[in-house]
């Protein structure tokens, strides 16, 4: 019996152990940046405007989420990080329209690179709050309309999945307000419902456009006899076929329009076969026939991407269509011209509700506003909705990052700026679609490329030179096969040495200028997978973009050059010991991994040569779990290392440098880390919203972890190093703190930004110095204080404490009290600088309850100022010495002010006009705090000194000293005129006066 | 051994049951008791706060006036001077300009706007169902590590650049203690309008049988801490002079008397 309740307690005990190993991480005031940049900005995918409120708007983005603007477009904030950053569709409920909004999560303009939603939200407060409702496998949802005359009827347009099968699309409707869905026009698993429109004037007649659509790893195909365009007029309980003009054969994407202002007259855009057939089709009589009106390039171009018809609410003649540039028409679709210059690839258009000279444009680069009816175009530079493919950073003080964008090109830019990362501050560096960008590890040389390795560039970036190198065709090699995204690396062995991968791995030792192929094909060299001369369906659409079995990952190991990674697209692991002399593909070692599965990053270890990290990303083969291993054995075996915490398919993983056991993973929703080899993670979510990581780096001078997203350009957490602490056995104590580095006393100046009232201006690093500890329980009750103190226990600062559980980070600016300043009429600015403390270690003594707990820092000088610590001590005696004079000048005008305002009570007039007349040159005593100022007195001249030496990153120079002693001679002189008044004051011992200890406290 | 079964699994429902049962009013009937009591909270006339802001490392020392008639006054105290900002006096909402000096008007909509913050003295969930305000318990939610109890407080509607929008904020009641650590809501104008504000509490302390959070954090958005104050006196039930909160009729300051030469 004994033995037995002993057997149970164990086994209670060790449940809760290893319940406790659960704990999730709490980072506490571990916060993401985000540097942007904006300008060039990113995908756009659906814009919605407030239907009586011109200032509302909400911009749907395809990987950087919801934006609303409240002052026409001015200013924007997102207002869905929470969620999927993924949007196909807005929709304001228009009898509620200041409150309720519906979010279609999952961009339907079906690219490559295209990302995946996750359901319909909904918010009753404006978007503060939001509830999925439902479509959780919807994938991507193309339209959301509500009756406008019943809020509880419901339409939702689900496109579906792209990659494979699904019957969780067509069209749905519901009728209580989204509790129950019905099904009300299905065709079959590959054909989804891309567009829908309802009547205006009679909420019973809907129009929806179904398409057959499909993605792989290697094709896409738009078209089959299931497309059509369906009219109901019974609120969707039957539909029709509206096809009375339409070409024969097989349809592609079809968009529908109603013009408002003459719901008679409705527009489709048709995908054909034949090029005569397509086009911009239009009827007059609410669908019952239609006639071709144009089939211009810019109506025709690339439906799967640019399918939608917007009709001018107030003119059913203006129409305008998405397209690489955007066409407008104003003669009912007859002819067309190109919008404004803009960037291009035009994916959708809203007319503003009173003025329809007044437009908006979501386009591959941001949103515009047009305001004289589309023909120029301003655009909107403050949505950081940028799309990086890729990023590095460099070994500079501040260091750079680099990256690639989706149809933007590439560029670099630094992770501080004065005033914040402006555009100006981002250098150009690769057009096209930019991808990988590396810096050469020595050289002031980055490399560079564009889709497909079509050109790839050595950029000399101190001279602004550039030359192209990728390797062309050779004697003996069949045609090389480069991803879009194709692979490029550089080694921490040799600084000139330059990978790229096709099939084949190539080695360059000089940068890129000469060639060698390591290795054979190292992918399946599957023939299906290289038909991308039919890619497109109806329309052939072969940019590149499906280029399949191709290297997409390569990684030298840091600790043997001879030890090189290769990870395939079509699901190769592919590791070699001797430089590739010799191969050995590992995948068939990896157990629980679907074959075939994208090898999206290879990582090798800094702690050993044989290990390595792999993730895996499956959602083109319709595959969304999270795939990442690890072997140490140079691929023998692997081991997973996903816990069931992580949610989204995995693009990246970053070892940290000095604890193997934390790690940082890059999944489509978001970054997870894990203190524990990867048993247990934890989503970050501190100002990081849940958007796509594509690539991760680590910084190792500052310990930034510093991420390319896919729709919410480049975010940074700022030093990560407390992570590397954080262990089980530091999660229960009461308060632990972390080590930190000395930190610098920075010398520079504060000038620079400019912009910033519509520009997105990046945000800074703190510079300051920081006090970081852990608190296992959040402090509510009773009194917490921090402070710092000298070796003699003297409190030099009081600093507002961290209340947190999990990490508190808490600022000193190790600046001393302001001193005391003399009383006048006005303020004297240069009162408010305090000098600072001496480098040196200091004490940290965290007082919590009854308990006190204590730790120190360290601060040192700027190494890049000229001063020595001589020339710094008599800095320091000069600011004290004025300082001191200050405080004496203060307690001097105190203790007057006392003596004449008894006086002026006892009617002493003679001593309150002596002391008045002296005060008048001691301080202000008229005037305001700007252009009507006085004269300036003692007090400001003084202050005035005090503070430029204060500010000076030099010594005090000859110039300031001299003055000084001239202030001091005119205090002196003040000082003994005083005195000669106040011996003649019988009063003093009348006055209640502060000692100068207490005064200046 | 079998009692103690029955007591565990009794102990067990009950703490099921008892979180079935969680309202918005029972975590604020629990919140008011464990601040000293709506009696004693309803019987609180007037407030005075000492306390110091840290506005990027540098303290400015402020006093908070509150009076039950929801008269508000911050002073503020620099180089010997002192000057009053966001002043109340019931009917007019003032503060000074920095370059004069001189007391100046806030613009109408945000007096009017103030002035529905007069019945929320001491505190906006005292009373709240006379007042016409609505609560409602959202649910459990960890904040930042703590467990808490989320609910949601609609008040009066405010206006917003002409147009009347609800108003609407959410406290983060701990589920320990049952006060306040966090308060968030929409920001309803300005460049940062549609971003979430936040408001950190802690640090509650005992003054006169009443608990008051002696740190806080002011003007912060989710994930983006504001300015920590820090309040070093709590004076309960203070005389202030109505004078405090009055729009003054001539300067602030007054010149000194010209001084013959």
């Amino acid at each position: 019996m004994k033995s037995k309740i002993l057997l149970v307690l164990l086994f209670i005990s060790s449940f809760y152990s290893t319940k406790a190993q659960n704990q999730k991480i709490y980072f506490g005031d571990l916060k993401a940046r985000h540097i942007g940049p904006a300008f060039m900005s990113g995908r756009i995918i659906d814009l919605e405007n407030h239907p009586t409120n011109s200032r509302i708007m909400y911009v749907g983005t395809a990987g950087g989420g919801v934006w609303k603007s409240n002052d026409g477009g001015v200013n924007f904030n997102p207002i869905f990080d929470e969620y999927c950053q993924s949007i196909g569709s807005i929709e304001i409920d228009p009898n509620d329209p200041d409150n309720t909004i519906y979010v279609g999560t999952g961009e339907i303009w079906t690219r490559n690179s295209i990302s995946v939603g996750d359901g319909l939200y909904k918010s009753t407060d404006g978007g503060s709050n939001w509830k999925k409702i439902g479509f959780e496998n919807s994938e991507r949802i193309a339209n959301i309309i509500v009756n406008p005359k019943n809020s509880k009827e419901i339409y939702v347009a689900v496109l579906g999945a792209l990659w494979g099968d699904s019957e969780e699309r067509g069209l749905y409707k519901t009728t209580d307000g989204g509790i129950t869905w019905n099904k009300i026009l299905y065709t079959d698993a590959k054909t989804g419902c891309a567009d829908l429109a309802m009547d205006p004037n009679n909420p019973n007649i809907l129009y929806a456009s179904m398409w057959q659509f499909r993605r792989t790893g290697w094709s896409f195909t738009s078209g089959g006899n299931t497309s059509a365009l369906y009219k109901s007029i019974d609120a969707g309980k039957t539909w029709n076929k509206i096809h009375n003009g339409f070409p024969e054969g097989d349809l592609g994407r079809l968009a529908i329009a109603v013009a408002p202002s003459n719901t008679n007259v409705l527009y489709t855009v048709i995908e054909a076969k034949e090029d005569t057939k397509k086009g911009l089709y239009r009827s007059d009589d609410a669908g019952k026939s239609w006639k071709q009106l144009n089939n211009d390039f810019g109506i025709t171009v690339r439906p799967f991407y640019f399918s939608r018809i917007v009709v001018d609410p107030k003119n059913e003649n203006i129409v305008v269509k998405g397209g690489l540039f955007g066409s407008i028409s104003k003669d009912g679709g007859k002819t067309f011209k190109s919008l404004g210059y803009l960037h291009p690839d035009v994916h959708d258009i809203v007319f503003d509700v009173h003025d329809s000279d007044r437009m908006y444009v979501g386009t591959d680069g941001g949103v515009y506003r047009s305001l004289n009816g589309g023909t120029s175009m301003e655009i909107i530079e403050n949505l950081p909705v940028s799309q990086f493919y890729h990023i590095s950073v460099d070994n500079k003080t501040p260091y750079n990052i680099y990256g690639g964008l989706q149809d933007n090109g590439s560029w670099f830019g630094p992770s501080s700026s004065p005033g914040g990362i402006n555009p100006g501050d981002w250098t150009s560096i690769g057009a096209g679609d930019g991808f990988r960008v590396l810096k050469h590890p020595t050289k002031d040389i980055v490399y560079s490329e564009m889709q497909g390795a079509e050109n790839i560039w050595q950029i000399d970036i101190k001279n602004h030179k550039s030359k192209t190198i990728q390797p062309l065709a050779e004697e003996g090699y069949p045609k090389f096969r480069f991803n879009w995204n194709a692979p490029m690396a550089i080694s921490e062995n040799q600084p000139d040495r330059f990978y790229i991968g096709s099939q084949f791995l190539h080695k360059s030792e000089d940068m890129g200028n000469t060639w060698t192929i390591i290795s054979p094909d190292l992918t399946t060299n599957d023939p299906n997978k290289q038909q991308q001369d039919s890619s497109g369906g109806l329309s052939k659409d072969n940019s590149g973009a499906e280029n399949h079995t191709t290297i997409f990952t390569i990684a030298e190991s840091p600790l043997d050059e001879n030890v090189i990674w290769v990870g395939t697209d079509d699901g190769n692991v592919q590791v070699t010991q001797n430089g590739g002399k010799t191969w050995t593909n590992t995948v068939k070692n990896i157990k629980g991994l679907p074959k075939n599965t994208w090898c999206y990053h290879i990582e090798a270890s800094n702690f050993n040569k044989g290990t390595a990290y792999a993730v895996f990303d499956g959602h083109t083969m319709n595959d969304k779990n999270p795939y990442a291993y690890k072997t140490t054995d140079f691929g023998k075996t692997w081991k997973s290392i996903i816990s069931k915490d992580v949610v989204g398919f995995v693009r990246n993983i970053q070892e940290d440098y000095v604890n193997e056991n934390l790690l940082f993973l890059g999944t489509e929703f978001g970054l997870y880390i894990t203190i524990d080899g990867g048993k247990n993670w934890t989503k970050f979510t501190k100002n990081m919203p849940s958007v796509a990581v594509h690539f991760i780096a680590l910084q190792k001078q500052t310990n930034d972890l510093v991420m390319g997203t896919h729709g919410r350009g480049i975010i940074i957490i700022d030093d990560i190093s407390p992570l590397r602490e954080m262990n089980t056995e530091i999660l229960k104590e009461k308060v632990h703190f972390f080590k930190t580095k000395p930190y610098t006393m920075y010398e520079t100046s504060n000038f620079g930004g400019h912009g910033g009232e519509t520009q997105f201006v990046g945000e800074n690093p703190s510079k300051q110095p920081k006090i970081k500890y852990y608190l296992n329980k959040r402090h509510t009750f009773g009194k917490m204080s921090l402070e710092i103190q000298d070796n003699e226990g003297n409190v030099l600062s009081e600093l507002p404490a961290g209340k947190n559980k999990g990490i508190n980070i808490v600022e000193w600016n190790y600046s001393m009290k302001l001193p005391k300043i003399a009383k006048g009429k006005t303020f004297t600015y240069g009162g408010f600088s305090s000098p600072n403390y001496p480098a040196g270690k200091y004490n940290v003594v965290l007082k919590k309850g009854k308990n006190t707990y204590k730790s120190t820092i360290e601060l040192v000088y700027d190494n890049t100022s000229d001063l020595t610590l001589k020339d710094r001590e008599f800095k320091q005696n000069t600011i004290m010495k004025l300082y001191d004079m200050n405080q004496e000048l203060a307690y001097m005008v105190y203790e007057m002010d006392a003596i004449i305002d008894y006086a002026k009570e006892n009617k002493k007039s003679k001593i309150v006009t002596k002391l008045d007349t002296l005060k008048n040159t001691l301080v202000i005593t008229t005037g305001d705090n700007y252009v009507g100022s006085s004269e300036k007195q003692l007090r400001e001249l003084l202050t005035d000194i005090y503070s430029r030496v204060i500010g000076n990153y030099d010594k005090p120079t000859s110039t300031e000293l001299k003055n000084i002693e001239k202030m001091v001679k005119r205090f002196q002189k003040a000082k003994k005129d005083y005195q000669k008044i106040k011996k003649k004051v019988k009063f003093l011992d009348k006055l209640e006066l502060k000692t100068f200890k207490e005064f200046i406290k | 051994m079998k009692k103690l079964n029955l007591s565990i699994i009794a102990l067990l429902f009950l703490s099921i049951f008892s979180h079935a049962q969680t309202t918005a009013d029972e975590v604020l009937k629990n919140y008011f008791e464990n601040i000293g009591g709506v009696e004693k909270l309803n019987s609180l006339k007037s407030l005075k706060m000492t306390a110091s802001l840290n506005q990027g490392g540098m303290e400015i020392p402020v006093t908070i006036y509150r009076t039950k008639d929801g008269k508000q006054a911050v002073e503020v105290s620099f180089q010997g001077m002192s000057f009053k900002q966001g002043v109340f006096d019931g009917e007019t909402l003032w503060g000074t300009n920095q370059m004069t000096m001189k007391p100046e008007k806030m613009d109408k909509e945000a007096t009017e706007n103030m002035k529905l913050e007069i019945n929320d003295f001491p505190d906006p969930f005292l009373n709240y169902k006379e007042k016409g305000y609505t609560v409602e318990l959202i649910g459990k939610e960890d904040f930042q590590g703590t467990e808490t109890f989320k609910i949601k407080l609609v008040t009066e509607p405010t206006t917003v650049d002409g147009k009347k929008e609800d108003s609407v904020s959410y406290y983060f009641f701990d589920t320990e203690n049952f006060v306040p650590i966090a308060i968030q809501s929409e920001i309803k104008s300005g460049q940062a309008k549609g971003m979430i504000s936040e408001t950190l509490f802690s640090d509650y302390q005992e003054v006169d049988g009443l608990y008051f959070p002696y740190s806080l954090t002011m003007g912060g958005v989710k994930g983006q801490p504001g300015a920590p104050i820090k309040i070093t006196k709590i004076e309960v039930n203070p005389k202030i002079d109505d004078a405090m909160f009055a729009f003054p009729k001539e300067e602030v300051a007054k010149p000194a008397p010209p001084t013959k030469k």
